[in-house]
């Protein structure tokens, strides 16, 4: 009895897990994460003025390989619902541009680092956890990938370092900036980030 | 102690990384795996949900729908029709308009994700933000210089050597507390870091025991963690000069951890306080640029800094007692330990 159990249960596990492991989480992260190492080691890239090339090699990577506005729905969570379309447009372009100044420079200066994709968690249905290493020469890095299944691809929506989300961390800051200021008010800050570096 | 760890959360919280490796995975629970009974039950007008997965999702009736996408019991579960679209009037979602090109429609629902809430209350929020402005000035104006001065003259190896002396003088801190915390594989991992490392790594310089054939992982265990695994909350934050981000229970575990610290019994004082001192500079000279980016990416540093604090701690309270993926395939005595642990 026992035994029919769990061969049923075994079963239905395949049969309902089979549609949704389409493309598994952990070969999507790795391929694009591959893809992203190979423009950074080309090594006809390697000049200082080729940075510039890089990160327009990497956009559309980028784009194939995060969801913008799940992410950006996620950070902003029961704000994002206060946002009218066209706020919420301008919102996902100027999030994905701060995060572009602020993490493009710190991935072009990779410097041949390690990465280990260790496993893949599925969190539900259709969203896992992709749990990555990165090795430096004196220490090691956990950072995993949070990816949820959209129109047939895993798509990243969260990066996790140390054990810290970044779209929980953005969204402390922009509960804590819309405590006191309007939507608008937010927008312009945003705007104003982008500018400056 | 843990004032030695604290630098590390002052400068850079995240991005520093330790030597150690922790696998949160199993830890992570989903909590949106299962259905909610409420939505289940609650049906009305019971309607069969057909098999379709994302584009349905996109219906007002977002959360129900949503979760009806992926859920295991796709098949026998019946959803209530709500008579009135969930949707806030507010926003603009029309399910016709949905389409990939117009994703911003969505309105957000709860519980999408496996993420929880981690928020801490700050009461003290003017006096932690002039403190942070204290240690911002502390960092650019005496650390980092003082740093970069000594990074110039020292090679890093001979810096890494540094760091790993004063964290295997660290171990009492972590071999008790692995014990307050139950996690005995912990422990027995730790007493042989320290035998390996004191003896064959001289006096705590190398760091052998790491290598892949021995294969023992730091556990970064303090008070303020087993606190944590008792079941205390974070209190509330406080931003301590010099010291930096911390709660009302880890600044208590700092106290306690103090007296676990072998230097603390170091006369006079101000040798104690020296080797301290040097021991911030090493450390920092090794992370030169963290905190800086850190900075750069925050909006708001001073919340994006205490919102990493409270992740990070978080994620070490429920990380613990997780036994390390691989396999420890010397050291008998830690596997032997290991398996009672939980």
């Amino acid at each position: 009895m026992k035994r029919q159990l769990a061969g049923l249960s075994t079963l239905m596990l395949f049969l309902f897990s089979l549609p949704v492991y389409a493309g598994a989480p952990l070969d999507t992260v790795q391929a694009n994460v591959n893809k992203v190492l190979e423009v950074l080691r080309d090594p006809a890239l390697k000049a200082e003025l080729a940075k510039e090339i890089k990160k327009d090699k990497l956009r559309p990577i980028y784009k194939g390989m995060f969801d913008d506005v799940e992410l950006s729905r996620r950070t902003m969570a029961r704000n994002w619902n206060n946002l009218n379309v066209t706020q919420r447009q301008e919102f996902v372009q100027l999030f994905r541009q701060v995060l572009e100044k602020v993490y493009a420079d710190k991935i072009i200066s990779y410097n041949n680092e390690k990465i280990v994709f260790d496993r893949e968690t599925l969190l539900s249905g259709n969203q896992a956890e992709v749990q990555t290493r990165i090795i430096t020469s004196s220490k090691e890095i956990p950072v995993s990938y949070r990816v949820i299944l959209k129109d047939g691809a895993w798509k990243v929506y969260d990066v996790v370092v140390e054990g810290v989300s970044l779209i929980q961390n953005y969204r402390s800051q922009f509960n804590d900036i819309l405590v006191k200021n309007t939507n608008e008010q937010l927008l312009e800050i945003l705007r104003k980030k982008v500018k400056e570096q | 102690m843990k004032s030695f760890l604290f630098p590390v959360l002052l400068f850079a919280i995240l991005f520093m990384g330790c030597a150690h490796n922790h696998h949160p995975a199993s830890t992570l629970a989903p909590p949106s795996a299962s259905l909610q009974p409420q939505q289940v039950t609650a049906a009305s007008n019971s309607v069969q949900m057909p098999l379709k997965s994302q584009d349905m999702s996109a219906k007002s009736g977002g959360k129900s729908l949503d979760d009806m996408g992926k859920g295991i019991q796709e098949e026998t579960v019946v959803v209530s029709d709500p008579p009135e679209p969930l949707a806030t009037p507010a926003g603009p979602a029309k399910p016709e308009n949905e389409s990939v090109d117009h994703k911003e429609n969505l309105d957000y629902v709860e519980e999408e994700g496996a993420e929880e809430k981690v928020e801490i209350a700050d009461p003290l929020e003017p006096f932690n933000r002039a403190m942070y402005h204290f240690n911002d000035k502390l960092y650019f104006w005496v650390l980092k210089p003082v740093a970069q001065g000594y990074k110039k003259v020292v090679p890093e190896g001979a810096r890494v050597s540094v760091s790993n002396f004063f964290t295997n003088l660290t171990f009492p801190m972590r071999f008790v507390n692995c014990l307050l915390q139950a996690n005995f594989s912990g422990a027995a991992s730790e007493l042989g870091r320290f035998t390996v490392n004191t003896i064959w790594g001289i006096g705590g310089l190398l760091d052998p025991a790491s290598s892949k054939d021995i294969n023992l992982s730091k556990q970064d265990e303090d008070f303020g963690q087993s606190l944590g695994v008792y079941g205390l909350g974070q209190g509330f934050y406080i931003n301590w000069p010099i010291l930096g981000p911390s709660s009302l229970r880890d600044t208590v575990g700092l106290a306690g951890d103090y007296f676990l610290y072998p230097f603390n019994y170091v006369d006079p004082w101000y040798a104690v306080t020296g080797v301290k001192a040097y021991d911030k500079v090493n450390n920092t000279s090794l992370k030169i640029g963290d905190y800086e980016s850190l900075k750069e990416a925050a909006i708001d540093p001073y919340v994006a800094i205490r919102n990493a604090y409270i992740q990070y701690r978080q994620k070490k309270v429920k990380a613990r007692g997780v036994i390390p993926e691989p396999a420890r395939p010397v050291g008998a005595s830690s596997t032997l330990v290991g398996d009672k642990a939980p």
